[in-house]
């Protein structure tokens, strides 16, 4: 996605704005540029590709005053010129987010007198600022915005004074505290080498930043007390540590994750789950007639696994929606419902339009988020943390396992407080989740074998993932790693809808991965296995340590340890990243910034 | 000035604990013996440290990350194969442009071990030293005239006091004389075989000797020593866990985060508790003993003078005495380590001596109920131990023991 900074201070603006651009590398882009207030003017430099291709185009531009830009393209091809910031007379732009009547605003302007010089939906930005602007950016910027439909987080530079103004409307825009200097960004990422102190900005605020102090407004003009809040993680945790990409690294820290994500949260001696976080009472929790839960992506896959969980041991219907469609449904739903919305950087767009359109049915609603503060935890009742850090690597992995743990949590909180669980049951299960960190420990003690197999099949065109019941997740979750990372076609099925169809793309030597490990359903998948084997394809079946028939069916066998048989999935998910990630690195694929994808997708 | 920190060796006379995680990893007092050894560079305002890895480096990298939880700077730089100190540390030249200093990764020091080393060091190779009754197994220096005249590796008799520590300083002209330097019998490039080469040469090779902590972990029932060692520099009790009415805390006892002591429950420090446990009720734990983080020991258990990893569950009424538990093993109820004395334990045919052990036992192993193991006795890792068994002789790696 898009990402934007801002400075004003007292040191050179260029390198600053710079830095903080790298820091938003992550999130995915196409073209950048910074615009610089020097003694001559507004400056602007920008260019297609990346940001050291920036560098090697600036002119020595002295100024301490900017704002600057990542640009992922939604409108308008990745050229130079679509490149922002963009400028109208003595005003420049930069701009993070989709503005929806471009075209209603596109022909007045026009017929005002002014000229488009790029294909975007940002140059209106810089152009309705221009045409209200009398003196007084912040006024030119509320009413310019006044008009403006869709979302926006955008900073404003001008000729005739030393400030940059910021203003967002569901887009991320966070201001830093200097020392007599100030920032904005889109994500804290990008300030926190220079500042800690960090002010999140809401929907129709706007910030005045200069460099001895900042000014926040509602869109009436109104002065704003904002709180300042200190963050309290470090961007150097933001570095590969000796790996030699972030994924890896992250895989690896899934042994201390999934044990973050626990901590404090089970008593294994009463059996029962401490979640202080969730507010709902027992009455309503007793009365939840359904679940819905929303997300995109991989958190749509660890809903999946929820959906499982909440049904087989709380007793609660529960549906999996894709935000983006649930949004447009008819969503039949009512104060008994609760939503889950599931968002590892909790400022995806669509699954925060989701849950504000739940809310209107006067759902309960719950966030599982990975990060504090954001869009998507101000929306909600209730938050669970999955607490699993900062995650650098665009392919999800241990804030994927982290999810999973806090919709193991959440199952057993209820099921526990429904009473649809026996003390005996969820003790045995908390035990076993305590020794998952171990476990995970020991998978990664063996990767090299994983290793083994990813570089022999790396070569396939396509690959298949087969699961039942809570392997199925786990299987798309697979596949969809896989083909992200590494560009290898890879589907993922419910093992029984082979035979319904997809049996028939699978030839010679097509390389299958069967999630084996020990469930009621191990033998209808060994069947599964011998479908896929008479036609000649590969099989890799991941299968529990205790395992010693599975050999007798399949080609390669990985092995998992010993676990309660409902935790399999988060230790076969261990295992597919492993393979997706080994696979990738034999392909040399750019691992940790896969091709036309962004970290968080900000945009709908 | 920056240090360069040798990590890249796995410490087989460690095993089995090594055989999951390199020999600086280890856990004293709940921290690895590396960390020390960072901690002591960091305390002496050394914050640029190197470190050469190779053998589970990802162990030390999930671990120390880049440093900033430590208040340093590391770089890691990846020995492959293992030629030896004098290759690890030439690995590090491009790195290295003036002053530095270089240690061994597995060797517990402290702030004051680095300080008189950085005071006393002089001209382009400083060794340091350390003061020794018994010097049988390490190298050892003479002198003559204040300046060394020779290293010894391993002399049998008893020639000199002073022990090389394997921390030395150097100047970056250290490089050039690595590359002259043959290899050896044992077909690795050794440091010692360098600054012999330099003593040689006539140059001038100075030693300093440190009354700080020095201790070399040889064997993995050294780490006891080291345990109860570091546990008694311990100053204040710091709970953030908490204690049930009825639970008794005498001494230096640190609890981490989120951890629980249950009624009943008895501990005499020097004890540390990791984070998120669960002791108790009724469990006893006696001094020099450190549990790791997430483990959970049950009812009616005695630990004493022992070091349990994390991810570890011990059952109801097991006796634990001088021994090392590695992590995320599951032990069954009625668990007892034989403890014994002077016991010659063999390792790849040759006899070593431990003073006062029960087992050691590594990582990943499931423990049934009632199992005896014999003094001296280790389990491997991944292995599977039935109910009622007596562990009489070791058992091999990934064993269903009947």
């Amino acid at each position: 996605m898009c990402g934007i900074v801002g400075y004003v201070g007292t040191r050179q603006a260029t390198p600053i704005l710079i830095d903080a651009l790298k820091r938003l590398e992550y999130r995915g882009y196409d073209s950048a540029g910074v615009a610089i207030l020097t003694d001559n003017g507004i400056s602007v430099c920008k260019t297609e590709g990346k940001i050291a291709d920036l560098e090697t185009k600036l002119p020595d531009m002295k100024g301490t005053c900017g704002i600057g830009h990542t640009r992922w393209a939604t409108q308008g091809a990745p050229t130079t010129i679509n490149a922002h910031p963009h400028v109208s007379g003595n005003i420049a732009v930069v701009h993070n987010g989709i503005i929806e009547n471009y075209q209603e605003l596109y022909d007045w302007l026009k017929a005002e007198g002014y000229e488009f010089v790029s294909e975007t939906d940002t140059e209106v930005l810089a152009h309705l600022a221009h045409k209200f602007y009398k003196g007084d950016l912040v006024k030119a910027v509320i009413e310019g915005l006044k008009k403006v439909k869709g979302s926006y987080a955008a900073a404003y530079l001008c000729n005739d004074s030393r400030t940059v103004v910021a203003a967002r409307k569901e887009s991320p825009l966070v201001a830093g505290v200097g020392k007599g200097e100030n920032f904005i960004a889109s994500d804290v990422t990008a300030l926190l080498k220079n500042t800690r102190d960090v002010v999140y900005m809401q929907d129709f605020e706007v910030v005045q930043l200069t460099g001895e102090d900042m000014h926040f407004f509602d869109f009436d003009g109104n002065p704003v007390q904002k709180k300042t809040e200190t963050i309290e993680w470090n961007i150097e945790a933001a570095e590969k540590s000796g790996y030699p990409h972030f994924m890896l690294k992250e895989i690896h820290e899934q042994v201390t994750s999934v044990h973050d994500t626990l901590l404090g949260r089970i008593s294994e001696l009463s059996g029962d789950v401490i979640l202080d976080e969730v507010t709902l009472s027992i009455d309503e929790i007793k009365n939840l007639e359904k679940i819905v839960i929303i997300a995109c992506g991989t958190s749509y896959n660890a809903g999946l696994l929820g959906k499982y969980l909440f049904e087989s041991l709380a007793g609660i219907h529960t549906d999996v929606e894709i935000s983006s469609e649930f949004r447009y449904a008819t969503p039949i739903i009512s104060g008994s419902t609760l939503v889950i919305a599931i968002s590892q950087s909790g400022e995806t767009a669509d699954t925060i339009a989701a849950t504000r359109e739940a809310k209107i049915y006067g759902c309960h609603t719950l966030a599982v988020t990975n990060v504090v503060g954001t869009t998507l935890s101000r929306e909600v009742e209730n938050i669970v943390y999955t607490r699993a850090g900062p995650e650098i690597g665009v392919a999800a992995t241990k804030t994927f396992t982290s999810q999973l743990i806090a919709l193991y949590l959440l199952s057993i909180f209820f099921a526990r407080k429904r009473k649809k669980m026996d003390v005996d049951r969820s003790k045995r299960l908390l035990v076993s989740m305590k020794q998952l960190p171990g476990l995970i420990q020991q998978i990664l003690n063996n990767k090299e074998i994983i290793k083994k197999h990813a570089i022999r099949f790396s070569n396939a065109r396509d690959y298949f993932f087969l699961g039942r019941s809570l392997n199925y997740p786990i299987a798309l979750e697979g596949a969809l790693k896989l083909k992200e990372i590494s560009y290898i076609h890879a589907e993922g099925y419910a093992a029984g809808e082979l035979k319904h169809g997809p049996l028939a793309l699978i030839s010679k030597d097509t390389p299958v991965v069967a999630l084996a490990t020990k469930s009621s359903t191990y033998d209808k998948m060994v069947n599964n296995i011998k479908e896929v084997k008479a036609r000649s394809a590969q099989v890799i079946a991941i299968a529990c340590m205790d395992d010693t028939e599975i050999e007798k069916y399949v080609d390669v066998v990985i092995k998992v340890p010993v676990a309660d048989e409902l935790l399999y999935p988060v230790l076969s998910s261990v295992v597919l990243q492993l393979l997706a990630y080994n696979s990738a690195d034999a392909l040399g694929c750019a691992i940790d910034k896969p091709r036309n994808l962004a970290k968080s997708v900000t945009v709908e | 000035m920056k240090a360069l920190i040798l990590a890249a060796g796995e410490g087989l006379r460690c095993r089995p604990l090594t055989l999951t995680r390199s020999k600086v990893m280890l856990p004293v007092a709940n921290r690895p013996i590396l960390e020390y050894i960072i901690r002591s560079l960091e305390q002496n305002d050394l914050r640029e440290i190197i470190l050469v890895v190779g053998y589970k480096k990802e162990r030390i990298m999930d671990y120390f990350g880049n440093g900033k939880d430590f208040g340093i700077n590391i770089s890691y730089i990846e020995q492959e194969a293992q030629l030896g100190t004098a290759h690890a540390i030439k690995l590090a030249e491009p790195m290295v442009n003036e002053k530095f200093l270089v240690l061994n990764g597995d060797n517990l020091i402290d702030a004051q071990t680095i300080r008189d080393l950085i005071k006393g060091a002089s001209g382009d190779v400083t060794l340091l030293t350390v003061t020794r009754e018994h010097t049988t197994g390490y190298g050892v220096i003479l002198l003559d005239k204040g300046r060394v005249s020779k290293i010894v590796e391993k002399p049998r008799d008893k020639i000199s006091r002073l022990v090389n520590t394997g921390i030395y300083m150097f100047s970056s002209s250290i490089f050039d004389e690595i590359d002259k330097t043959p290899i050896s019998e044992t077909g690795e490039y050794a440091i010692t075989d360098t600054i012999q080469r330099i003593i040689d040469k006539g140059a001038n090779v100075t030693n300093i000797t440190t009354k700080g902590t020095w201790f070399d972990a040889v064997h993995s029932w050294d780490l006891l020593k080291a345990n109860s060692i570091m546990l008694g520099k311990f100053e204040a009790m710091k709970t953030t866990g908490s204690i049930e009415k009825g639970a008794v805390i005498i001494g230096d006892v640190d609890i981490g985060d989120n951890s629980v002591i249950r009624s009943g429950s008895y501990i005499v420090g020097p004890v540390i508790i990791g984070k998120n446990c669960n002791i108790g009720p009724n469990t006893t734990i006696l001094p020099s003993t450190s549990v790791g983080d997430n483990c959970t020991i049950n009812s009616f258990t005695e630990i004493e003078n022992s070091i349990i990893m994390n991810d570890v569950r011990i059952g109801a009424g097991s006796y634990i005495q001088n021994s090392i538990i590695g992590s995320n093993n599951i032990i069954g109820p009625h668990f007892i380590s034989e403890m014994g004395k002077d016991l010659k334990i063999e390792m790849k045919g040759i006899l070593h001596t431990a003073d006062d052990l029960g087992t050691v036992i590594g990582d990943n192993n499931i423990i049934g109920p009632s199992v005896l193991v014999k003094a001296g006795k280790m389990i491997a890792t991944g292995c599977s131990v039935d109910p009622g068994v007596r562990v009489t002789k070791d058992i091999p790696p990934n064993s269903t023991v009947l």
